[in-house]
Formats: C-alpha cells, sequence, structure tokens
C-alpha cells in the first residue's frame, strides 16, 4: 500500500532505546528493488521521547515528509515498569478477591533464602476495591453485579489522585458483560480517567495473571498515550503523511491509536523484530526452520521458528528469576529465552576459584577494558580481541582503537585469580561464554524436543557471529547463516512486519464426539472480530490472513500442546485433530496415553501485510573470494587452538563468493569468526552461510 | 588425567541445565494439579553411588529425597544386572521413599562407555495410591498398610520395555487410575530425557571427564558449606516445645568450626496414627535449615550436606520403624526444622527471624464433579504468614519452608475443575504478628462444594493451638485452622479431620496464620502503622492497644 507514483520508497524504522534512539533507512528504488541502507543514532530524550524521533531523523538526514512507511519500536512501555516510573492505579475486581494482586501465586523461587523479599503488588490495598457479582467458568451469572459501589470508589480514588483504573472480574475471560457494566459506569462517573479491562487484554484464565496484565497496563496507559500522541502530532509538524506502526512484543506491528489504548502489548517487543526477521529470512533462503540468535551488550536472547511460524506464547513475566516470582503480563509475547551473557559481559573468579561470565555487563559505559574507558575487569570481547577473534586493529569498525594493554591487564586478574595463563584464561571465558548461550539455545530447541540437525542458526546483534559457529557446531545444526547487514537486523525485521494480532481464548471442551459445532462457533466467534477490528482500519478483507490453532491436552492435564488446524473444525476433523496433537505432544515429550483430549483453547493469528520491503536477489559473481581477502593473523579457536586464519573484507565479499575456515570477516558492524573445517559461502541477498564439517569438533576440547 | 577446571565447570553448569529440563518435562506432563501447579515435585541427578549432585527441585524438601532412594534401589537390585533403559521406582519411606507413599519416586540408571555414571531421578506427588482413604491419605492410618500401594524399590521398565505387571498393579491400586498412569509417565519421560542429556555430555567429554566433574563439584559444595560454617556461632544450644498435640520435642545443636550436630534422640516414641517421620524425613529438615544458614543461593549436593550429623532414636517419632503409619509426615518433618530454627534464631538475629504459619496446610477436598460427573480430588497446601525478621515485615501468602517454587491454585481453575467455588481468598486480618517489624499476613479461603456426591475433607494442619512465634519482644502470629461452616448445623472448627462428608452449598473456610513479629511494637515507625491502618490490615483499637498509637490513619 506504499506510493508507487516516485521512483523511490522510504521505509524508516525507529527504536527508542534506554540510552540511544536509533534509526535505519530503507531507501527503495521502484525501478530496481534495491534498497539504500543509512543508519543514525542521537539521545533518547526522556520524558519527551519523541523529541529523540524527530532528532535522529534530522539527524540521519531523512526529510519526514518523504517517508513512506514508518514501524517505531520502543523501550518506554518496560522502562517505564521497570522504573516505577507508571502513574497511581486503582483497581475495581470481585467481592473477596482484592487481595489477589497481594497474593499472586504464593511461590518462593529462592527458596533456601529465608530472606527472600515478595514482589510488592503495583496497587496498595486501600486502591483494591470490590463489587458484589459473579459469573460461573461457564460464563454463567451466578449472583447479579452491584454497581452501587461504584459511586464511593471512584470518590476515593479521585482524592488519592489516582489516574487509571483496572477492572477485573472473575471469569471474565468466559464473558466479560459485568467487566463491560463496571467499565461503563466508571466512565460516565469519571470519564476523563483512563480505564482498562481485563478482558480487552487477555480472554484467558488465571485471575492474577490477568488481572496484573491490566494493572500494569493501566500503570503505563497515560504514560504511553502521551507519548504516542505527542510521536504522531511531532511528525506530522514536520511534514510526515506516511503510515506510522509501533512494534509489538508478538513481532507484529499494530496501529498507533490501538496501541495507545492497550499498550502492554509493546512490553517485549524490543527483540521481537529481530526474530520475526529471522523468521522472514528463513523463508528467504529456503531454510523455515530456523534458530535465531541474537547477542547484544549485556544479553544474548534466543528463539526458534519452525515451518517458518515464531512462537507467540502468553506466559511473559518481568523481573522473573531463581531470586524473584516476578510479575505477570498475559500478552502474546514471542517465546524466547534471554540470559546474562553479551559482549561486555564480565568474567569474574569466585570465592572457590570457579570461572564465571556475566551477568553484570561493563555497559556501555566504561565498557569493557579495551574500550581505554576505565574499565579493569575483563569481558567477553576483551577475550575475543586476546585471542584475536577480534581484530584489534579494526575495533568496532575502526572506531576505536585497542587498549591492548587495559585488555590484558584485565585478563591477567582472571588468570591469576584461575593459576592460569592470560591465553587460557580468555579460552576459559570464551568457553564459559559459549557454553551459557548453548544451555540457552538447548533450552529453546532440544528441552521441546526439536532436533538440532533439521535447524538453521541464525546470528545478529553485536556479537552474534563471533559465537555463532562456535554454538552452531556445538549444538549440531545444519548449518550458520549470518544475515546481510546482521547489526542492523532488527530493523530489517520491523520492515518486513505484518500487521498482526494473535488471539488466544481459554474455551474448555472435550474434543469428544459431537464436540465440532461448539469449536467452530468459538473459532467463527474470534474471527469475526479480528475481521471487524481490521476492517475499522481499513484493511481490505481480501488482505486479511486467518489462521487457526488449538490448544489441545490430554483431560486432567494443564499444561497444553498448540496445534495448527486448518479449515472448519467438523465431525469428521476431530480425528485428524486428535492425531495431529498425539503427534505432536509425542514429539516433544517421548510418550502418548490413550487418554481422552481437551481443547482448553484457541489461537487465531489475524495478520495483513502493509508495505513490507521486497528483499532483491543478485546475480551470483564470477570472481573468488580472493578478491575480499585483505590479510592473515593467528586467531585462537578456543577449544580447537591456534591457526592462521584468512581475513575477509565483508564490505568486499560478493554473491557467489565461496571460501573455507579458518577465516574471519569483518566489517564495520559484524566479525564472523569461521572455524577450520568449515567452508562459507554468500547467498544472492549477501548473507554469508557457513557449512559445519560433519565430524564433531568440539569434542578435541576435553582430549 | 586431571580435568581441565573450565571442561569441569561446563559439565556442571550443564548438569543443572538438564536437572531443570527434567524437571520442566515432568511439569509439563503431568495429570494431576499438585504436579503441574503445586509442583508438589522435584528433578535431580546423582553419581553411580547415588549421591546428589544437582538438583532441579521445585521444593526444598524434595533437594535432598532422591539420593536416598537412589541408594535403597541399589542396595536391593544387583548393579551389575542393569542395562541401559532400565527404569526403577519407589515409594516406600521404609525403601527409600523418604516422604509418604503419595510421593512416586521414579530412577533411571545412565549408562557411558558400558558402564553406569549417573542416576537421573524424579519425585512427585500422585493423587491417589490407594489405601483406606480417597487421596490416600487420613488421619485415621494407624499402618502403613492403609496407606496405599508399597512400591518396595522394584523395576518398572526393563531395557525401555514397560514390565506391563507393574503398571497393571499400579493402576488397579489406585482410584484415579489414568491420572496415576499420566503422573507415572511424565515421570518416566523427565527421567529419560535427563538420562539422554548425560550420556550426550559423557560422550562429548569422555566417562572419566564426567565422572571428574561430578566429584570436583561435590567437593566444591562441600568447600563452600565448610566455609560458610566457620562464621556461624559455635556452641551447644537446645530447646523444648510443646506441640498442638501435647507432645513435647525436644532438639540440642551443637556447632563446631567443622560439625554441624542435630540431635533428636530425646523425643517422644513413634505415633499409632500417621504423625511420623523416617529418619531420612528429618535429615532433610537439618539439611534444609543449615542450607539456608550457610549458603542460601548456591548450589545444593550432597558435598553441601556432609557437615551435618544426625542423631535419631530408632523407634521414636523422627525416626519411625515399619509398619509406621506416615501420611502427614511432612508436619512432623516441617515440625523439625521450625523447632531447629527457634532454637537457634535467638543466637543468629541477623540470619534467622520470627516463626512463620509453619505448616504444610494440607488440605484435600473431593467428591464428584456435578458438572461432568468425573471425580475430583483437591490436594492443596496452602500459603500463609511468615515471620519479621529484622529490619523487614514479613511476607505475606507464601507457602511454607518445606514448598518453595509452588504455586497456588486459581480460583478460575479450581472452580473449572474441581465441583467447588471459591467465594473469597483474601488476606487474614486477624491479630497476631505486631511487634517493631510485623509478621506477613496468613490467607482465608472459601471453599464452597458443589460435590453432587462422595463430598469429603481431610485436613492436618499443625500451628493451630500454639501460631507462629514472636522474637524479640514481638507477638505471636495467629493459627492455622479450619472453620467448616455446613449448610445445616453448627459451624466447626477444627486441624484435623480425615474423610469429613460435606453437601452441596457447605463452606470450608481455611484460615492460615499470620507470621510472628519482631521486637517491641511500640518501636514501629508511625508511618508504617498509618499504612497498615490504611489497608485495612490493622484495626484502631488494636493499634492503640498493641502500639500505643493515638494518629490518624
Amino acid at each position: 500500500m506504499t506510493r508507487t507514483d516516485k521512483a523511490r520508497t522510504i521505509r524508516v524504522a525507529t527504536d527508542v532505546g534506554g540510552t540511544f534512539t536509533d534509526m535505519v533507512c530503507f531507501e527503495t528504488d521502484t525501478a530496481t528493488g534495491q534498497s539504500r541502507i543509512t543508519t543514525a543514532k542521537s539521545d533518547t530524550t526522556p520524558p519527551d521521547f519523541e523529541q529523540g524521533v524527530r532528532d535522529v531523523l534530522k539527524k540521519g538526514g531523512v526529510e519526514p515528509g518523504t517517508i513512506d512507511f514508518m514501524a517505531h519500536g520502543t523501550t518506554v512501555v518496560i522502562n517505564a515498569l521497570t522504573e516505577r516510573k507508571g502513574v497511581k492505579v486503582g483497581l475495581v475486581t470481585t467481592e473477596g478477591f482484592r487481595d489477589t494482586l497481594e497474593i499472586a501465586r504464593g511461590n518462593r523461587p529462592d527458596f533456601f533464602n529465608l530472606h527472600y523479599e515478595k514482589p510488592k503488588p503495583f496497587v496498595p490495598r486501600h486502591l483494591r476495591r470490590e463489587v458484589p457479582g459473579r459469573m460461573t467458568y461457564l460464563g454463567e451469572e451466578s449472583q447479579a453485579l452491584d454497581l452501587a459501589p461504584l459511586d464511593g470508589i471512584v470518590a476515593d480514588f479521585k482524592a488519592e489522585g489516582v489516574e487509571a483504573i483496572a477492572v477485573s472480574l472473575l471469569h471474565a475471560y468466559a464473558n466479560p458483560a459485568h467487566e463491560l457494566a463496571v467499565i461503563e459506569r466508571l466512565r460516565a462517573l469519571w470519564p476523563e480517567v483512563s480505564v482498562v479491562g481485563a478482558h480487552q487484554i487477555s480472554r484467558e484464565w488465571r485471575e492474577y495473571e490477568r488481572g496484573n496484565t491490566a494493572v500494569l497496563s493501566a500503570y503505563v496507559q497515560p504514560v504511553a498515550e502521551r507519548y504516542l500522541g505527542r510521536l504522531e502530532r511531532g511528525l506530522k509538524e514536520d511534514g510526515f503523511a506516511g503510515q506510522l506502526y509501533v512494534m509489538q512484543s508478538n513481532c507484529g506491528v499494530d496501529s498507533l491509536e490501538a496501541t495507545a489504548r492497550i499498550p502492554i502489548t509493546m512490553v517485549e517487543s524490543g527483540p521481537a523484530s529481530g526474530f520475526w526477521g529471522a523468521a522472514e529470512l528463513g523463508k528467504m533462503i529456503g531454510e523455515p526452520n530456523v534458530l535465531a540468535l541474537d547477542i547484544g551488550g549485556t544479553t544474548a536472547k534466543c528463539s526458534l521458528i519452525e515451518n517458518g511460524e515464531v512462537t507467540i506464547m502468553t506466559d511473559y513475566w518481568i523481573e522473573r528469576d531463581r531470586s524473584s516470582a516476578g510479575y505477570p503480563i498475559m500478552v502474546p509475547v514471542v517465546d524466547l529465552v534471554e540470559i546474562g551473557n553479551g559482549g561486555g559481559s564480565i568474567a569474574w573468579v569466585d570465592d572457590f576459584g570457579k570461572l564465571h561470565v556475566g551477568p553484570q555487563s561493563a555497559g556501555a559505559m566504561p565498557g569493557p577494558a579495551a574500550y581505554g574507558k576505565g574499565g579493569t575487569q575483563a569481558t567477553t570481547t576483551d577475550a575475543n580481541l586476546w585471542l584475536g577473534r577480534i581484530n584489534r586493529d579494526y575495533f568496532c569498525g575502526g572506531a576505536i582503537e585497542a587498549d591492548m594493554e587495559a585488555a590484558g591487564s584485565a585478563l591477567q586478574g582472571v588468570a591469576d585469580s584461575l593459576g592460569l595463563d592470560r591465553d587460557a584464561a580468555a579460552q576459559g571465558i570464551v568457553r564459559i561464554a559459549n557454553n551459557n548461550m548453548v544451555n540457552a539455545l538447548k533450552l529453546v530447541s532440544l528441552n521441546r524436543g526439536h532436533d538440532p540437525r533439521d535447524f538453521v542458526l541464525v546470528a545478529f546483534g553485536g556479537g552474534g557471529a563471533m559465537h555463532a559457529v562456535a554454538l552452531g557446531q556445538e549444538l549440531g545444526v545444519k548449518k550458520v547463516v549470518i544475515p546481510a547487514g546482521a547489526a542492523v537486523f532488527s530493523a530489517w525485521g520491523m520492515m518486513m512486519s505484518d500487521l498482526r494480532r494473535d488471539y488466544f481464548l481459554t474455551a474448555l471442551v472435550d474434543l469428544g464426539e459431537g464436540a465440532a459445532a461448539a469449536v467452530e462457533d468459538r473459532f467463527a466467534q474470534v474471527e469475526d472480530g479480528a475481521r471487524a477490528q481490521f476492517a475499522q482500519e481499513n484493511v481490505p478483507e481480501d488482505k486479511l490472513h486467518l489462521r487457526r490453532f488449538g490448544k489441545l491436552r490430554y483431560q486432567n492435564q494443564e499444561h497444553t500442546v498448540e496445534v495448527p488446524l486448518e479449515g472448519p473444525v467438523t465431525e469428521g476433523a476431530l480425528a485428524r485433530i486428535a492425531e495431529d496433537f498425539h503427534a505432536a505432544y509425542e514429539k516433544e515429550y517421548t510418550y502418548r496415553l490413550d487418554a481422552p483430549v481437551e481443547m482448553v483453547g484457541l489461537h487465531v493469528i489475524a495478520s495483513a501485510e502493509v508495505g513490507k520491503l521486497k528483499p532483491v536477489e543478485a546475480e551470483p559473481v564470477d570472481t573468488p573470494a580472493s578478491a575480499a581477502l585483505k590479510g592473515r593473523r593467528v586467531v585462537d579457536y578456543a577449544t580447537e587452538g591456534q591457526h592462521e586464519a584468512d581475513i575477509y573484507d565483508g564490505e568486499a565479499l560478493r554473491p557467489g563468493m565461496a571460501f573455507d575456515g579458518p577465516a574471519v570477516v569483518e566489517d564495520p558492524g559484524t566479525t564472523i569468526v569461521i572455524h577450520p573445517g568449515n567452508s562459507a559461502h554468500m547467498d544472492r541477498w549477501g548473507n554469508l552461510h557457513v557449512l559445519i564439517a560433519a565430524e564433531d569438533r568440539a569434542a578435541e576440547g576435553a582430549a | 588425567m586431571t580435568l581441565d577446571p573450565i571442561t569441569s565447570e561446563i559439565i556442571q553448569n550443564s548438569l543443572q541445565a538438564a536437572a531443570d529440563e527434567m524437571f520442566v518435562a515432568m511439569k509439563k506432563t503431568a495429570m494431576s494439579s499438585i504436579i503441574y501447579e503445586v509442583l508438589d515435585m522435584g528433578t535431580g541427578i546423582t553419581d553411580a553411588a547415588g549421591e546428589i549432585a544437582s538438583s532441579g527441585a521445585g521444593i526444598p524438601a524434595f533437594v535432598g529425597v532422591l539420593d536416598k532412594a537412589v541408594k535403597a534401589i541399589i542396595a536391593r537390585n544387583p548393579v551389575e544386572q542393569m542395562r541401559e533403559g532400565d527404569v526403577y521406582v519407589t515409594n516406600d519411606p521404609f525403601h527409600g521413599g523418604v516422604t509418604h507413599l503419595n510421593d512416586i519416586i521414579v530412577a533411571m540408571p545412565v549408562f557411558a562407555e558400558g558402564r553406569l555414571i549417573a542416576w537421573t531421578a524424579n519425585i512427585a506427588h500422585n493423587s491417589d495410591v490407594g489405601g483406606m482413604a480417597p487421596g490416600s491419605l487420613t488421619g485415621e492410618a494407624t499402618e502403613i498398610f492403609q496407606e496405599g500401594l508399597r512400591l518396595p524399590a522394584i523395576q518398572l521398565i526393563e531395557a525401555g520395555r514397560p514390565i506391563r505387571p507393574v503398571f497393571d498393579i499400579l493402576k488397579v491400586n489406585s482410584r484415579m487410575p489414568d491420572v496415576l498412569e499420566g503422573d507415572v509417565w511424565a515421570a518416566i519421560s523427565s527421567v529419560r530425557v535427563g538420562a539422554k542429556r548425560l550420556q550426550q555430555m559423557a560422550g562429548k567429554y569422555g566417562a572419566d571427564a564426567f565422572e571428574q566433574a561430578l566429584v570436583q563439584y561435590m567437593d566444591h559444595g562441600e568447600a563452600v558449606s565448610r566455609r560458610a560454617l566457620k562464621d556461624l556461632p559455635k556452641g551447644s544450644f537446645a530447646l523444648s516445645e510443646e506441640q498442638d498435640d501435647g507432645r513435647v520435642f525436644t532438639v540440642k545443636i551443637k556447632i563446631t568450626e567443622d560439625s554441624f550436630t542435630v540431635d533428636l534422640r530425646d523425643n517422644p516414641d513413634q505415633s499409632s496414627g500417621p504423625v511420623n517421620s523416617c529418619r531420612d524425613g528429618v535429615m532433610v529438615a537439618s539439611q534444609m535449615i543449615f542450607k539456608s544458614l550457610t549458603d542460601p543461593q548456591g548450589l545444593a549436593n550432597a558435598g553441601s550436606f556432609r557437615p551435618i550429623t544426625l542423631l535419631t532414636r530408632p523407634g521414636s517419632t523422627f525416626d519411625a520403624q515399619a509398619p509406621a503409619a506416615m501420611g502427614f509426615y511432612y508436619e512432623i518433618e516441617l515440625r523439625a526444622y521450625d523447632l531447629i530454627w527457634r532454637c537457634l534464631a535467638p543466637h543468629m538475629p541477623d540470619r534467622l527471624g520470627a516463626g512463620h504459619f509453619a505448616s504444610v496446610c494440607g488440605t484435600f477436598i473431593g467428591g464428584i464433579h456435578p458438572d461432568t460427573g468425573r471425580q475430583y480430588t483437591i490436594i492443596e497446601p496452602q500459603v500463609g504468614g511468615w515471620g519479621a525478621a529484622r529490619g523487614s515485615d514479613g511476607n505475606s501468602a507464601i507457602f511454607s519452608s518445606f514448598h518453595g517454587e509452588t504455586y497456588n491454585c486459581p480460583a478460575e481453575i479450581n472452580e473449572a475443575r474441581n465441583g467447588v467455588t471459591i467465594d473469597r481468598m483474601e488476606l487474614n486480618t486477624a491479630p497476631g504478628g505486631e511487634g517493631r517489624e510485623t509478621g506477613g499476613r496468613g490467607v482465608v479461603i472459601d471453599y464452597r462444594t458443589r460435590a453432587s456426591e462422595g463430598g469429603y475433607l481431610t485436613v492436618g494442619y499443625t500451628r493451630s493451638k500454639f501460631p507462629a512465634w514472636g522474637l524479640d519482644g514481638g507477638r505471636d502470629g495467629s493459627p492455622n485452622f479450619v472453620r467448616f461452616l455446613p449448610q445445616d448445623g453448627e459451624a466447626q472448627d477444627f486441624a484435623f479431620v480425615s474423610g469429613l462428608p460435606t453437601k452441596p452449598g457447605d463452606v470450608i473456610r481455611v484460615f492460615t496464620g499470620n507470621g510472628g513479629g519482631m521486637g517491641d511494637p511500640k518501636d514501629r515507625p508511625h508511618d508504617k502503622i498509618a499504612a497498615d491502618i490504611r489497608d485495612g490490615l490493622l484495626t484502631r483499637d488494636r493499634a492503640r492497644e498493641v502500639y500505643g498509637y493515638e494518629g490518624e490513619a
């Protein structure tokens, strides 16, 4: 739907992070389809975040009036939550359940710690208020709703300075009528206040999770609405007349209006675009099964893509780890595992002589010791430099002169504590960091019954390419693919995103004879709702793509397996659906049961293309890769020892070029480490494919 | 050949990852809500001799169970005849089961390079293993034979092939055969996943390296414990405490530079009811408190517990002998744990705060679901109030020290799955637990029963007569108990009841206690008192009476 009456189409991705606001602009020649990519970075400008976006466009030389399509990503929501910078929220809930938010689930993850601190609810008890009225789990009214208390509640909320109200009633996932009635009355009593009902965000059961989701959405809603409103107005003032979409946690984009209403859906949008990009890339190169790995400065994140589909779940928590129960947010979020291991992760030796890497990070300041900005602790980046894996004369694309003395003395500290030399310490750091990441990759693959041999590893982010081949070897993946422009891959992913919404509904049905009509009916209801919502945004019906998934389990179980459903649910289809479930279950858990199957809920994905970037293929060249060779140096591959490696200039490599490891490819944003025995070639889109030799080289390390 | 420290570290990290992976596999496939929701389960990896190397336990009380089970399996079954793909099972506290018959432990020997290198094991609470009462737990039991089917460390799968007769015996003995079978298979899948992962590790690094890494891991656990032990106050400590049932329990503890000795010999003879623990059970209690005192956030393995010496008297309630009934062992294990805590707290005020509600508050509600016609069984531990500690008020509504990564059952799921309506689930605002720092709040939960037939209630709570204890001038907490409100008839309060018949409309109101307070209430900051009044947790009268507070909310 981009305008085609011009020679160029301009698509822009902007991303507001905690420290920097980034921009990537894809300027596509309408005739050839070739894109020119420009990037820019400026400071994030709290609390007027929109200013940073306007600044970065100016800095990148992008005239807002020329932009056809803009996708906007932001960490404003997650930051408002973790920094506790939202508004005062009042909660209205079912009589007898005002303390659900505080009781939470009662778990103590840090269970030997007698000084455990349970997370504090976002709404204090005196602002958690009740109304009588009950629905059953079947969605039938068992006690009439009494709205009378709301007058007093609103008066108290006003007196207390409440700015947003969350409404969460028992079983509203099954029937939201009471919740709607409460919202209507609240709006009548207090039109200015921001109100959100839990059912508007989630139609799944579990009252604590759903209620907390509504509370956190209310907590950030005024902040997000203000910011998105100003962003839209600011861009318009600057002449922007294209389409503006906001990146969501489910890997799709959504309209600004919808996002401003329910901003909590943006909560984990940061990593989503990269994983979406990996899925799109996989489809493009004919490898729809992808293990995607994004290594940044502080963390590494990974996600599994099967048959070109990202996995979307609603089991997302913030601030949850081994020492805290955290807070649930029941919105569709791409299924990912994140660990505290990035380029800036600090290596340290504990009191008992054990080496650890992360989760503490040297961050941007002072950064790794080699930045020469006063960092004295060795990081993964310092180890990579020391081993020659990163070029000391081309550090950060030549932007920073590597302070090898500082890196060396930081590594010496680790070496002394371990009783090793600096080389061995650096090797140890790389091996431990790789092991941490391999364990994370196993969590999303092996642990869920997938065989890594069926997958390609797609690695991106600042540090992805450095470690990817070693990880791929350890996991035994088919091959490793480093995308063209790995450093701006997330922005590319945003440009490939669809307008997408994931609908989850809890609806318990025994999948026995006669169940089809009820199931079909529920799917149809959800799909009608999706069509209406997309129609409101002028998406033509024929552009809308709907897909169905059933969440199935054996009777009496709790956790479900999601199974794709093709076509209408008829009595005739039930047996096939059940068989698909048995097969999917057995794959994940190694056995199947001869037990009744039930459907707990459904998942509908509704998506429509909105101005996607079209990747262009280039003809392979006949020129040998040696044309891009810029030198040789000794590289320490940790487990495989030192080798003389060919160093290639990434910017000079062309589609069709092929070469063997040991080698290193360097371009300003990425260093790709290719191990002995690997072979590499660049495909038609400029992605580098690294094939891993059949033998298991990693085993050499233990010998 | 010595193993390089980095490879050793990598194997150890991978062991932890494997135990966690086993945990997830079990949680996702289990059929009983007590497993998948309450996470009344644990996973672990032991060395070839059965010493625990790493644990993916959800419950601290299950960390120290699996090693004892594996050792019992090894003792009863000739190791030289074990083959790849074999799986063993035990649930009997007198055969390495430690706990009660509901907890089935499944263990799998792991082979590499033709020899046994490790075991993967799994424990979980099963909803019904037969016996005289639904759910297999009853206060009426006087012998273990009445508490269900006993599996004395026997083989379940031979070289990958299920031994059908054993499965048939299991199923025919349960009131919920399909659920039992599903849960046992979930356990099998969990130990298989772990075994596969260990074999991959051994294949990659070699069996020798794998075994060395395990040895080093346990030695490391021991070194951490021994260093922390040096910081504990030394000396001999003793405490006697009267229990709700009138028995008096006594502990003597001696801490030296290199040992932590718990002496529970001077205690009553084993009970004729199901309120006993085997020796392994109170060993677990000692291990739990020792771990909390020494290295609460680090790894826990066999090495961590080496400095502990436990003295018990066979035939006593803390070292019960067959055929003692064991159903409510967990309350007895918890009493031993709380006794040790209380004994040491005055001497370690920075490490140990006031007492918590300190009961599992196991609540068993069953019957026929009026909507589905199927049997349902609620087996729930309850959340309650924790004690105040120096500088911080106690947590409200979390599980007892027996449980850990345990989740309560959402009302919405409880109502759909079970024949009950949850009328309320709120904080307990009863007086108790006041202090400079206050105890956390317990909860009040109303289960209104809908069971069309066969409705029953069983509970066994402790700290009902003697609530959570205050410390250093802080007030005691409030009691754990159940108030039964039948539609017809008088309300009655109790802490123990077995198989009480219920009718539709009867309300089972669970009260769990507030934790103990710490320090003189008069020293509590006024802004905190005002906040408690505003939040409806404290009445003005009580504020005046206990805190001497006359201000506004």
